[in-house]
């Protein structure tokens, strides 16, 4: 499934809510999360990690991972805390305003 | 907050740590999750570079580099197309710096673009005044309800020292309010003040920062200390802030004084503060918050009551109501003031269209450079688009490569702007050794800089941009040959006719300046000198006053070389006039129309070289009751329609009332006031002795070496003046003083033509040998069909033949159209003057087939083995 523009930030935001991962693991986890629907190549990722990190809303630290080897942990912080409450009021309002325009599915197709 | 965190990237050392931090993460992924997972290693790290922000830095840089290692490999082709840049740039560089000096520059004063100058237009006329007299001046400085302050000033020369070693040092009269009006804060002690310019007030002087520096080592004592201005002790209130020398822009006013100060400074010249006469210039501030149209109307409706107050009331009635009925009018004046501007305002505006041309001329040398160069890149480029580069990424980096080009160009430009620039001021001066030289600084500035960084630019669009996309295109190889060609020609015919507009304005100034140099002024201007005495400044006046000229005229006369000596209220062409009104005895004086007048002493004609044409020169007998005069030939033509005059009445107002003199002779025409380009006036003589004697100028005719017996005057002379250092000038000066502008016309313009011709020779031989280049193998074949050497060569001459008359072609109308603009400037010749557009064509031909010659003679000796084996 194709991302809609702009979502991938919100969506790094949201998982790393959860607590600090490095950037394999925040991969990984959307896709979890996603029920395996959202499929975020790495090399797409990791551009928007670096984005975030510039715009301050995410910081890195160089830590030790599950197999005792070095990563790179991204965790929230405030400013990031606040940014995914403004972004997750904008998606809600923009899935409300998309789904009624929507409606239900229209009758006579294939579901 | 982001913006620090990106500028902290341009610092490389972080870029390089983010870098490698980067490399490792990267790294650190793949040993986690397997390589398989980043994909495109190397385009994940360019894509996160990108998001550090300074990835386009980093390609300006790599082409700036790139750049200059082409620069580096290509030295021919740089240097040419650097220089042909660097006079460029440089001739329009040299010429706004003069602009820059003379218009633009802000005086160094707090919000200098609030202040405002005065001027006072003529009730329904065109004419222009920008000079009030002292009353009107301090009326103006009263209006604080429009006004917050508001100041006349005019440049003057004081003699500063004790008598015995006085130096001349330019300085300025101000009124009150000047500094207050100018809101300058002093650098030492205080300015001058309302209370300063009072009748009475204690005579005190302010120094420029630059006249303290050089006098005083900027020692704080001096201050309080009296120097001697005129021989008269003022005492130094304080020094003006550094960088500041006067309103008057251009003329330094080391030492300035209050205008109530000159009744006792110069007392000669108390008569300037009567309200007769105008010779103030005004600068104000507007009270802050009002619209200049506000202070517009506002000052019209105040202007009929200062000017009820302040005119003279001895003066006729209608000479009143013609200044009460004018209407002021306000001009921006943060730039200061300086007659110059208007002398030299078009001239410097038709020099910088002059030098433009000549840029253009440059622009396309290395357009067709470049041109050329891309036949020999285009092996290059096609191998780079081919491995992927993109087109807009290698015309970006063909046009850095034009900028870097032209920045070159402009920093030698600048350089060599600078001496340029200030040898014109020179010439603007007049010469070198001009007692007051017009001073400007004119070591490059910003705006400067900014200047020729623009037209570097502009210039690199100019010549640049074309030819980028031209060598990246990718269309068959022979379509993009034949376009080359035929751009090539057009630009090399394109600078021909630029360059003929160029020699067709030179010739058209050369011959001004010329035929205003073959003006018969009516004098001999040759052999001439002229001291300027004033012996009330000894202490002299009335009847010892003229003895004591005499005196001085019996002296000089027995000086060895001293051919003939006379005297006179002031000479031809000096900048001073005199007129009254005069006619013959019997008819009515008119109230405008003046006639020209000068007082002569005896032998002035013989001492001028002005022939008499009837009667007799005025002598040593003219001293009585009966008052005679000396008419000139246009006087007669006007007044008596080709009757001798001799023995026949004047009525002039050469007293008061208007008195009667009788005429004993008749002189040739002179040209006494204006310029060369000024119809002599009716003019009337009357003898110096007959006159109330104030200031003279003594005439002297001498036979060898000038300059020293211009020396031997002084030492005969100057003991008789310890107060007042003697002026010695020649005659010829200053006929040559009033054809300033013309000679600079003529002489840059003569400059930039040969500028322009050199350079489109440069670029027709350029082309022509490129052009023998690539048809070798051509040429070769042709002469191994047959062909003779002279054929061939004629081939390439005519090929230039072509070049040059299509040029020509389209230079003639082109110069045509741009001489129209220079018409009010030429004098005793149109311009669609034939003689000098045939030259210029002929000048323009010769030089373009000297430069054929070089290229067909080369073609001539293709050797036909050579150019076969060639491929």
């Amino acid at each position: 499934m194709d991302l809609l523009q702009g979502t991938l930030d919100m969506l790094v935001l949201r998982t790393l809510a959860a607590g600090p991962l490095h950037g394999y693991g925040i991969a990984k986890a959307i896709r979890g999360s996603s029920g395996e629907l959202l499929d975020i190549e790495f090399g797409s990722l990791y551009p928007a990690l670096k984005r975030l990190e510039m715009k301050g809303w995410i910081a890195a630290k160089w830590d030790t991972s599950e197999f005792n080897r070095r990563a790179k942990y991204y965790r929230l912080t405030p400013a990031g805390k606040k940014q995914l409450r403004r972004e997750h009021s904008k998606w809600a309002e923009f899935v409300l305003a998309v789904g009624q325009v929507m409606g239900p599915a229209p009758e006579g197709g294939k579901p | 907050m982001i913006f620090w965190r990106k500028l902290l990237y341009l610092l490389p050392s972080y870029r390089r740590a983010r870098e490698r931090d980067m490399q490792e993460e990267l790294e650190s992924i793949a040993a986690l999750a397997g390589p398989g997972v980043i994909g495109n290693k190397t385009g994940v790290a360019e894509q996160t570079r990108a998001v550090w922000g300074w990835d386009w830095f980093e390609h300006l840089l790599a082409d700036i580099r790139y750049a200059f290692r082409a620069m580096r490999r290509n030295p021919g082709f740089t240097a040419t197309a650097v220089l042909s840049l660097a006079l460029g740039i440089g001739a329009n560089t040299a010429i706004f710096n003069l602009m820059d000096a003379l218009m633009l520059r802000w005086l160094p004063v707090p919000n200098p673009g609030e202040l405002v100058r005065v001027n006072l237009r003529a009730h329904g006329g065109t004419e222009v005044s920008d000079s009030f007299s002292y009353s009107m001046a301090t009326a103006l400085a009263d209006r604080k309800d429009i006004f917050s302050g508001a100041c006349g000033f005019s440049g003057a020369s004081f003699n500063i020292g004790p008598r015995a070693s006085l130096h001349p040092v330019s300085g300025a009269y101000v009124t009150g309010d000047y500094y207050q009006t100018l809101g300058l804060n002093p650098e030492s002690g205080r300015l001058l003040t309302r209370a300063d310019d009072q009748p009475g007030a204690t005579l005190v002087a302010v120094l420029s920062d630059g006249y303290w520096q050089r006098q005083y080592s900027r020692n704080p004592g001096v201050i309080g200390q009296t120097i001697r201005v005129n021989g008269v002790p003022v005492t130094v209130a304080g020094v003006s802030p550094s960088g500041f020398t006067g309103a008057n822009v251009g003329a330094v006013a080391d030492i300035t004084l209050p205008v109530a100060a000159l009744a006792r400074i110069a007392p000669e010249e108390a008569v300037l503060l009567g309200p007769g006469n105008f010779w103030l210039r005004i600068l104000a501030r507007p009270r802050s918050g009002v619209s200049t149209a506000q202070i517009q109307a506002h000052l019209a409706a105040a202007w009929p009551s200062i000017a009820e107050s302040t005119v003279s009331h001895g003066w006729p009635a209608s000479r009143r109501k013609e200044i009460t009925d004018s209407t002021p009018e306000l001009v921006p004046g943060g730039t200061g003031y300086t007659y110059l501007r208007e002398m030299f305002q078009k001239p410097l505006v038709v020099l910088l269209g002059v030098s433009l041309l000549v840029l253009l001329i440059a622009c396309a040398n290395v357009a067709s450079l470049l041109l050329a160069r891309a036949t020999a890149r285009s092996h290059e480029i096609s191998i780079r688009l081919s491995i992927g580069a993109s087109r807009p990424r290698l015309v970006r980096q063909l046009f850095t490569e034009s900028v870097l080009l032209s920045l070159t160009g402009a920093a030698a430009g600048v350089v060599l702007a600078w001496p340029v620039s200030r040898f014109l001021l020179s010439i603007l001066s007049g010469g070198e050794n001009s007692q007051f030289p017009i001073v400007f600084d004119l070591s490059p500035n910003g705006h400067v800089f900014a200047f020729a960084g623009a037209t570097a630019v502009f210039t690199a669009v100019l010549f640049g941009l074309a030819p980028a996309f031209r060598t990246t295109s990718i269309k068959d190889a022979s379509h993009t040959t034949r376009y080359r060609s035929r751009a090539l020609s057009a630009l090399v015919s394109g600078q021909v006719a630029l360059s003929l507009t160029l020699l067709i304005g030179a010739g058209l100034f050369v011959r001004t300046l010329q035929n205003l140099m073959n003006v018969d002024p009516g004098f001999r201007r040759e052999g001439v000198l002229l001291v300027d005495v004033d012996g009330r400044t000894e202490g002299y006046q009335e009847a010892r006053l003229t003895a004591f000229y005499q005196d001085l005229l019996q002296r000089v006369r027995r000086i060895p070389g001293v051919v003939s000596v006379s005297l006179s209220g002031h000479t031809p062409l000096s900048g001073w006039t005199w007129s009254e009104a005069a006619v013959p005895q019997g008819q009515p004086l008119p109230e405008r129309d003046n006639a020209i007048f000068v007082a002569a002493g005896p032998g002035y004609f013989a001492t001028l070289g002005t022939p008499l044409l009837s009667g007799r020169e005025f002598n040593e007998y003219d001293t009585g009751a009966e008052k005679v005069a000396i008419v000139n030939q246009a006087f007669v033509d006007r007044y008596f329609h080709g009757r001798n005059p001799e023995g026949a009445y004047l009525t002039a107002t050469v007293t008061r009332p208007p008195g009667t003199l009788r005429i004993v002779g008749v002189a040739a025409n002179v040209i006494n006031t204006g310029d060369l380009r000024t119809a002599p006036k009716p003019t009337v003589y009357v003898s110096y002795a007959q006159g109330q004697p104030a200031r003279a100028t003594i005439i002297i005719r001498a036979a060898g070496a000038l300059s020293q017996i211009a020396a031997a005057v002084r030492a005969e002379l100057q003991p008789a003046f310890p107060s007042s250092p003697l002026e010695i000038g020649t005659l010829a000066a200053q006929v040559e003083r009033t054809v300033v502008q013309e000679r600079l016309m003529a002489n840059l313009a003569s400059g930039f033509g040969a500028l322009g011709l050199a350079l489109a020779s440069v670029g027709l031989y350029g082309l022509l040998s490129y052009s023998v280049v690539r048809r070798t193998r051509e040429i070769g074949v042709r002469m191994a069909l047959g062909a003779k050497q002279s054929r061939v060569l004629w081939m390439v001459v005519g090929n230039a033949t072509r070049l040059l008359l299509f040029g020509v072609a389209l230079g003639v109308p082109a110069a045509w159209a741009a001489s129209q603009l220079v018409r009010t400037m030429l004098f005793g010749l149109t311009p669609a003057d034939p003689a000098i557009i045939a030259a210029a064509i002929l000048l323009l031909c010769a030089a373009g087939l000297l430069a054929a010659y070089l290229p067909a003679r080369r073609a001539a000796l293709v050797d036909p083995m050579t150019a076969l084996r060639h491929e």
